[in-house]
């Protein structure tokens, strides 16, 4: 006996955890340098949150809130704060990722330069792993082709 | 309150293993997921045990919401998993 129809529990407790685990995988990211934690591990708490969203609500009703072209340009902006960051230390006549060149920018010492670039790290880390967490997860479950756009390719196929 | 802490956690263990006879032996799937889910609330408490024999209670907090989160998500997708029709 299997009840097939609305999930009113899990919709319900998943709209209410929802905003706390994302709350919770920031202070992950943001405490990474103390606490266990980082970019990778926030990441993957971060993307947990909207794939709780896509299995509570199925793919038809949340995908307003996980669209692919968002997810995609999501990891390129991670990527590019991470080595936009190296390069950045590079042109202020350093190493790569040496962040204590950060403090002719910042107007700190090396030393909060240093903290400041670990940080900006991380949050590119945090955000592209985010995506691709939820980019693999509906490759998967939907097996390559997202279920709106079979119909849109059948139509576009009769018409030519 | 060491000894006490850890005699509290070994017996948590004993009931982890008397939980894993379902696992292994359930007839069907449902009680196999309703007993990991079992087995994953202990391994909560367990940790905090630990965290509080190492004295560092805040690390282990954090790693153990973390673990309680990725268990109920886990438990949700396994279930889905099962609705779907065959």
């Amino acid at each position: 006996m299997i009840y097939r129809g609305e999930d009113i529990i899990i919709r319900t407790i998943s709209r209410m955890l929802i905003p706390f685990i994302q709350l919770y995988g920031l202070y992950v990211i943001m405490h990474g340098h103390y606490s266990p934690g980082g970019g990778f591990q926030g990441g993957v708490i971060l993307g947990a949150s909207l794939i709780l969203l896509l299995l509570a609500y199925g793919y038809q009703d949340a995908k307003s809130r996980v669209p692919e072209k968002l997810l995609t340009v999501f990891s390129g902006v991670g990527v590019f704060i991470y080595a936009g960051t190296g390069f950045l230390c590079l042109v202020l006549l350093g190493n790569f990722l040496d962040y204590a060149m950060l403090a002719k920018i910042l107007h700190t010492d090396a030393a909060h330069a240093r903290s400041l670039g670990i940080l900006s790290v991380e949050i590119g880390v945090g955000m592209a792993v985010m995506a691709v967490m939820v980019s693999i997860f509906l490759d998967i479950s939907t097996g390559g082709v997202l279920p709106g756009e079979e119909e849109e390719k059948q139509k576009t196929a009769e018409e030519a | 309150m060491q000894t006490f802490f850890l005699a509290v956690a070994l017996g948590i263990c004993f009931l982890v293993f008397l939980v894993l006879y379902r696992v292994v032996y359930g007839p069907g799937v449902f009680n196999r997921v309703a007993a990991i889910s079992a087995v994953g609330t202990k391994t909560l408490i367990i940790l905090l045990i630990v965290g509080f024999l190492y004295q560092r209670v805040d690390m282990f907090v954090d790693i153990s919401i973390v673990y309680a989160l990725l268990n109920f998500i886990g438990c949700v997708a396994v279930a889905k998993y099962l609705e779907m029709e065959r």
